[in-house]
């Protein structure tokens, strides 16, 4: 029995840690109604600030840390003023795509500017071992341990005690109101910034020395974890973060201990699943909280879609179609196959994120379904790969909706955790399940993309053969939003009171926005498959799902043109930064920004 | 950070176009232009370190080609594409290098998923697609134009297994490795080796490249009571994993793959990497004279900085690259059929290094046995764990 004293203490020692950041989120969630994912990022950069302080200018700890959190503090608070203010009045997508791009910013220049090698960064604590169980924990532990409890019972002394702290309190809970009142809401916003990034920096700086480790890519895991504690904890709720993160850290390793290292973080996302559908407002939300999500469809950006005249669209789609014939090189066609099938991903994107309203951020999940099952048909039973294609556009379909059902009743932000999580659930599956999905070494040999028996390897083939699929997608599916059912859909996005109200079955719609989008996902992945020849659990990942959402949101919600426009601008615009090398995403994290911040309704505006 | 490669093939052209102001104008049009290879790898993204000591080693032989009056006369240069190692951009960089007729060969790119990809792209163009970092069994199978000078595991996992059983005397082993395409057909080599030796694998757990934390999978390791921790990471999560073991009061004998041979791996893991036996394909005190020239010229490159493992990695791939061509000449395929005619090419890694036409990869890889004493790499005395 003492391995399980052994388990249990190395859950918390681990929860405590996600708990630095899950405080971080829980505070600034509370306050905006805003997941913050750039809160990894400040983590990412607190730890380098540590490291410069520590190893170049070999400050003692005390300094070191205030050094930390002053410089993220002011990290937090360019951030709001320049990057999330100027959007107060915009739509509430808006922020959250601010808050991915931003990420993407801080996180090239600390690359370029300390270069991407793991640092080492050493504890300036005395290097004492207590011994617990068979294991030994160190001052650092119980230092984390202090800040992660501290810092929640000064939040939550400061949120009920103080003047400013019940400002906060009223901005979050009705920000008109509270601007009524005489509140300074962008006072109360700077405050939070203010607090949060320097905890996330500080953090970032502590469980870098924790590890004795830093490098450029712990900004996603941070955010990812820090999500789902601060969520299983209750949104906004600060001491619920760290219960959050002290049961995720248990959840994690008691996975370990009964299934082993591969599914730790399974346990973390079912955990999060499960938290979500039993009780979406976090463990210890009371029944009388007010839901955290409007009613009525505020999350997307209400506007006036652009008109594309038909003769317009006709010449469009000659020009592509005749594009081949001209002298193009070969390069180019590839970047626009890979527009296509992205297209055909933001197509399905578009439906459920814009048309119905659920924003989904594991989109990638559906793809790699629909790869692994057209690549192992044609694979292990020989089946054409034209059949095979469409046999992974139906297996996206049914499974993509039979997983994301029970997200049916979320709303807002909720969903997108919740297909964060499911998206990532799929791959650990695929990693693990290896009787099937051969597991790491992935699927090898699948044999190319063929019609009728002719095999199509050119890139002009296989450009006609995605473009006229991804053509075909795009008007069955302006075909579907014509119809009683898309506009259904949109009543449900608008208002699903109202919705339910005249008598539409919300899960049954959704489903059948799911099962729509599945298929076409499901296809890009197929194609995908057989175009790279080789797949693992790795070629469709989460980087791919944000992209989609990108798109989406660029070409507009629920535009069918757009996501087409969209895909062919993101997934150019990296190609032609590709003269900037190293530069590129950070140019590209720039666009993204401006782009939210001068056009949040995207280039063709929302249907 | 500015794109070295980039710059060398600008001053590389205008000393080719200052030196042809001597020369007659039709060995001018032959000679100004220097031979050109595409490279396919991460510069950005989570892999981006790789790719940034690709550079190193790959400058650091341009140096020394240059030096040698380059390919048959003309200068040598690379073009970097970042694909960030994701697949549709290594798909895209294929086919912009495929119609790139400028370029003669094709190295990377650096995980098997980007590789791969692009390997039909590669193969159908006729491009030599010459993977150097690519150890996933399958990848010289894409085609006659994929080549490789990764260590095959299956060369490298019984001579680490044959130190750790047979030298060492560990008999009951647990592997902890990197749950990647790398990891587990490493595990697989390792543990069948080490079945052959007599020893016993009490438990193995693979781990997702992103994890950080370990006590829980390291009680699981010490409720299986094995004499010895077998390796198969990086060094980043080899370090974090020697760290954590000894925080969790594991005492046992640590032996890793050649894969956490950097001095990253000394400086992240500090006191807890101590005593740790490693396997490597070359040790900077080889008296060998190109693995000397190696070490002393990269130290004097880049102010005093030991080279790892990636970094002789890409030395190696961009020497083997230049006798290749030095063969093979500027036509695609002259250079494909060039690989099987080079022979003995020096480097760090294989010593004389020589393809085996079938499996298109070189055999022999070098073998040293390494311990880590006094925070540094010393090569193992011979004496027994205690």
């Amino acid at each position: 029995m003492s391995s399980w004293l052994d388990y249990t203490i190395n859950g918390l020692i681990v929860g405590n840690v996600y708990a630095l950041v899950a405080v971080g989120l829980a505070l600034i969630f509370g306050v905006s109604r805003l997941i913050n994912f750039a809160q990894g990022s400040i983590y990412l950069v607190g730890a380098y600030i540590g490291w410069v302080a520590v190893v170049r200018l070999q400050t003692p700890l005390f300094i070191t840390i205030c050094l930390v959190a002053a410089s993220s503090a002011l990290v937090g608070l360019i951030i709001e003023r320049f990057g999330l203010r100027p959007l107060q009045n915009s739509v509430r997508i808006a922020p959250l795509l601010a808050t991915i791009g931003i990420s993407f910013v801080l996180d090239q220049i600390v690359m370029l500017t300390f270069s991407p090698n793991p640092r080492a960064l050493p504890s300036q604590l005395p290097d004492i071992r207590f011994q617990i169980g068979t294991g030994t924990i160190g001052p650092l532990d119980i230092l984390i341990a202090c800040i992660g409890i501290t810092s929640a019972l000064l939040l939550f002394a400061f949120l009920r005690y103080t003047k400013l702290g019940w400002a906060v309190r009223a901005t979050a809970q009705d920000r008109d109101a509270a601007m009524q009142m005489g509140v300074d809401v962008n006072r109360v916003n700077q405050a939070v910034f203010g607090i949060a990034a320097a905890l996330g920096g500080l953090s970032g700086m502590l469980v870098g020395m924790y590890y004795n480790q830093i490098d450029t890519a712990m900004s996603l895991q941070a955010t990812l974890k820090g999500v789902v504690a601060e969520v299983v904890g209750g949104a906004g709720n600060v001491p619920g973060a760290v219960v959050g993160s002290l049961l995720l850290g248990l959840v994690e390793s008691y996975g370990v201990a009964i299934f082993g290292t591969s599914y730790r973080n399974l346990f973390a996302f079912l955990l999060l699943i499960v938290v979500l559908v039993f009780r979406p407002n976090g463990i210890f939300a009371s029944a009388k909280q007010a839901p955290p999500e409007p009613l009525t469809g505020t999350f997307v950006a209400p506007s006036r879609p652009v008109q594309i005249p038909r003769w317009a669209l006709v010449i469009a789609f000659m020009a592509f179609a005749l594009l081949p014939l001209l002298p193009v090189s070969s390069y180019v066609l590839q970047t626009l196959i890979n527009a296509w099938l992205f297209a055909m991903l933001a197509l399905s994107l578009t439906l459920v994120a814009g048309t119905i309203g659920q924003v989904s951020l594991g989109h990638a999940a559906l793809l790699a379904i629909g790869a692994y099952t057209s690549a192992l048909l044609s694979l292990d039973f020989s089946v054409p790969v034209s059949l095979a294609i469409i046999c992974g556009g139906l297996m996206s379909a049914a499974l993509g909706t039979l997983l994301i059902s029970p997200s049916f009743r979320l709303r807002g932000h909720y969903v997108s955790i919740a297909t964060l999580a499911i998206g990532e659930i799929i791959s650990l599956i695929i990693l693990n399940w290896e009787t099937v999905t051969r597991g790491p070494i992935g699927v090898s040999g699948i044999p190319p993309l063929s019609l009728f028996g002719f095999e199509l390897v050119s890139a002009a083939t296989i450009y006609w053969f995605s473009f006229s699929v991804m053509v075909l997608l795009a008007l069955l599916q302006v075909r579907l939003l014509g119809s009683h059912l898309g506009r259904s859909f949109r009543a449900i996005r608008d208002d699903d009171v109202a919705a339910r109200a005249y008598g539409l079955s919300l899960n049954r719609y959704k489903a059948l926005a799911f099962i729509f989008g599945g298929f076409a996902a499901g296809v890009s992945g197929g194609i995908a498959a057989h175009l790279y020849s080789y797949i693992n659990h790795e070629t469709f990942n989460t980087q791919q799902s944000i992209l989609a959402l990108t798109i989406v949101i660029l070409g507009g919600l629920g535009n069918v043109a757009g996501a087409i426009v969209g895909s062919v601008a993101l997934v150019g615009l990296p190609e032609v930064f590709r003269i900037a090398a190293e530069y590129r995403i950070l140019i590209y994290g720039i666009v993204l920004l401006l782009l939210v911040r001068f056009r949040p309704q995207g280039l063709l505006g929302t249907i | 950070m500015r794109n070295v490669n980039r710059r060398a093939l600008v001053k590389g052209s205008l000393a080719a176009v200052l030196t042809g102001v001597t020369m007659p104008r039709a060995a001018m049009a032959q000679s100004s232009e220097p031979i050109l290879l595409g490279v396919s790898g991460p510069l950005t993204g989570p892999n981006a370190q790789y790719g940034a000591q690709w550079k190193q080693g790959f400058d650091l032989a341009l140096d020394e080609i240059q030096a040698a009056g380059g390919i048959n006369g003309r200068k040598l240069a690379y073009t970097f594409e970042d694909s960030q190692s994701d697949p549709r951009q290594s798909v895209a960089i294929a086919q912009k290098f495929v119609s790139d007729s400028r370029i003669v060969m094709e190295l990377g790119d650096f995980s098997s998923p980007a590789s791969m990809a692009a390997s039909p792209i590669y193969q159908r163009a006729g491009l030599v697609q010459f993977g150097f970092t690519n150890s996933h069994p399958d990848f010289t199978k894409g085609g006659d134009f994929m080549w490789s000078t990764s260590v095959s595991q299956a060369d490298e996992q019984p001579l680490l297994a044959r130190y750790a059983v047979s030298r060492l005397g560990l008999k009951k082993l647990a592997i902890l490795h990197l749950n990647t395409d790398w990891g587990r057909t490493s595990r697989d080599y390792f543990a069948n080796a080490a079945k052959e030796l007599g020893a016993e694998v009490v438990i193995a757990e693979g781990y997702i490249a992103d994890e950080r934390d370990f006590r829980s999978t390291l009680v699981r390791v010490r409720d299986a009571n094995p004499d010895g921790l077998i390796l198969i990471s990086y060094y980043s999560d080899g370090a974090l994993i020697a760290r954590q073991a000894r925080q969790v009061g594991l005492k046992q004998t640590i032996c890793a793959a050649s894969s956490v041979y950097s001095p990253k791996f000394l400086e992240l893991g500090g006191e807890a990497v101590e005593d740790v036996h490693l396997g490597t394909r070359y040790f900077p005190e080889d008296p060998r004279p190109e693995v000397q020239k190696f070490v002393a010229g990269f130290k004097a490159k880049y102010n005093g900085q030991e080279p790892d493992a990636f970094n002789a990695y890409s030395y190696d791939a961009m020497n083997v690259a230049a006798a290749v061509l030095r063969i093979g000449g500027a036509d695609r395929r002259a250079v494909r059929d060039a690989f099987t005619k080079v022979h003995d090419v020096s480097t760090v890694i294989y010593g004389p290094a020589t393809f085996d036409v079938a499996s298109r990869r070189v055999k022999g890889a070098m073998n040293a046995e390494l311990v880590v004493r006094k925070g540094q790499f010393t090569l193992w005395d011979g004496k027994q764990p205690t």
